[in-house]
């Protein structure tokens, strides 16, 4: 677990660079709930409307995904009157050209067999056979309590074209996660089933520093104001059970560190690599808010002076250094108000961790970390 | 004076700024990404009014539920703007909060205490 008083040597920044490896461009890790899934696709389509897909691509990838988010809501609840088993995960990947999506969910170990069974059934049919086989499954309503009966998973292979890929990994005697991989190409879907030789071990580790680290929430993507509001959304729905001075707070602090991501955050390779991460892990009562970005390394000694001298100041000083920045409007503009840091100080009453990590002669990677209780 | 309106979106609060009804409210949410260039038409609304001479008496109504800190520094320049408007004009504040949000109560205290204008501070139940 980690240590909620020491910012984790270089965790994030791994992290970041482990997704980014592997052309993850959207990561999501939590609670899957109705108007989660409605916000998860929200950002998908964000991010698939900035790589400015065409609408048959577009269509393709949001059925795969619905279907495969289902499964994910559908067999959590399984999981909730056991111990505490980590949420379900969802990935999607752009590489080549081809869209990948992952999803992983714990399920018990007496389905292994059953689900094995039918993803072998549907990876050894034609397109021409997957129909009937569909239509056969659908006219002899065979549906199981958690209205499955692998329709869900012949639609997402009759729908990308191509054979599932899949994988299990023991969590104890009880429990299991399933991996899913679906690939969607830019082929046309008439074709029979093509193979894929893929191996979901890069995931499964991705997802493994997820758990280990509690993270509740995750996101690398594009951020805008557009993606912000998603999950800023998403966060409120977890949050549902909590005070309303807890929610506020923790919302409060999202926000602010969000739009600095949007506002500052520079891309540090490529054009289309992502300029950050934004996770939330928790430790018991405690939360911790993570947002990671390339700066630029001319600003790196003004910024880590902003956040030394608010974090040296005591409550009262904040308040009146807060005061002070309200009226000074020498510091005015659509980029900054000079009250972000000073309002993390406030709102958290703990100082704030940062971390940077050199990446080449321009820029360099900052993470800046606060709790919340 | 012409009548302003805008209606409330996912991050930005419904402004209603009416002389001839009298009704003038910023209501809602406010975490845009740019706030200056959405508060920039509300503070011109508000310095217009001191050559208004059909207006005397306005009572504004601020009922926000959330703001960030870049709506936060517009929110001070605006009121500095109803204290300059002040001066020649009857203008009284209500700052709205719900009433268990000590966050927003402690926000209009604070703007009660810096800013030069009748300010009341009014718990809500809803």
């Amino acid at each position: 677990m980690a240590n909620p008083n020491k910012i984790k040597n270089g965790f994030t920044f791994k992290l970041f660079k482990g997704i980014q490896s592997d052309n993850l461009n959207y990561i999501y890790r939590g609670v899957f709930t109705q108007s989660i899934t409605d916000n998860i696709l929200n950002l998908t389509e964000i991010n698939l409307d900035k790589a400015g897909e065409n609408a048959k691509i577009k269509k393709r990838v949001f059925t795969i995904m619905v279907e495969g988010l289902q499964n994910i809501t559908r067999h959590q609840e399984v999981e909730e009157s056991k111990e505490k088993v980590e949420s379900g995960v969802f990935m999607l990947q752009d590489f080549e050209g081809k869209y990948f999506i992952t999803t992983g969910n714990p399920i018990y170990n007496a389905n292994i067999e059953k689900l094995t069974g039918q993803i072998e059934k549907i990876n050894n049919l034609d397109s021409e056979e997957l129909k009937q086989y569909y239509k056969s499954v659908l006219n002899d309503n065979i549906i199981s309590a958690k209205g499955g009966a692998g329709l869900g998973l012949i639609e997402m292979a009759r729908k990308s074209g191509k054979k599932l890929v899949y994988d299990f990994v023991k969590k104890n005697d009880d429990i299991s996660y399933f991996y899913l991989n679906t690939e969607i190409s830019h082929e046309n879907e008439e074709q029979s089933l093509k193979k894929r030789n893929l191996s979901l071990d890069h995931i499964k580790d991705i997802h493994q520093m997820l758990n280990t680290e509690n993270i509740v929430l995750i996101f690398s993507g594009i951020f805008n104001q557009e993606s912000l509001l998603s999950i800023l959304s998403i966060m409120e729905n977890q949050m549902m059970e909590h005070t309303l001075n807890l929610k506020k707070k923790v919302f409060n602090i999202m926000v602010e560190m969000l739009q600095n991501i949007v506002k500052h955050g520079v891309n540090g390779k490529e054009p289309n690599q992502n300029p950050g991460i934004f996770y939330i892990s928790q430790v018991g009562e405690t939360y911790m808010l993570n947002a990671g970005n390339y700066v630029n390394k001319s600003e790196e000694k003004s910024l880590c002076e902003k956040i030394d001298y608010v974090n040296a100041l005591s409550q009262d000083e904040l308040n009146d250094f807060y005061e002070e920045s309200l009226f000074n409007f020498k510091i005015d503009n659509s980029k900054e108000s000079g009250l972000g840091l000073i309002e993390l100080r406030l709102k958290t009453k703990k100082k704030i961790n940062y971390e940077i990590t050199p990446y080449n002669d321009n820029f360099c990677f900052f993470v800046v970390q606060t709790q919340v209780e | 004076m012409n009548k302003f309106y805008c209606d409330y979106t996912e991050d930005t609060p419904e402004v209603v700024l009416d002389s001839e009804n009298g009704i003038y409210t910023i209501k809602g949410r406010s975490l845009p990404e740019n706030a200056v260039g959405f508060y920039e038409p509300i503070f011109e609304w508000f310095s217009n009014l001191k050559n208004a001479n059909d207006v005397d008496n306005i009572v504004l109504d601020i009922k926000l539920d959330y703001f960030n800190t870049s709506s936060a520094k517009q929110i001070t320049k605006l009121l500095l703007i109803v204290q300059k408007v002040s001066e020649s004009k009857n203008i009284l504040v209500n700052w709205h909060y719900f009433k268990d949000d000590t966050d927003i109560k402690m926000s209009g205290e604070r703007f009660a205490r810096l800013i030069d204008v009748k300010i009341n501070i009014l718990p809500y139940n809803d």
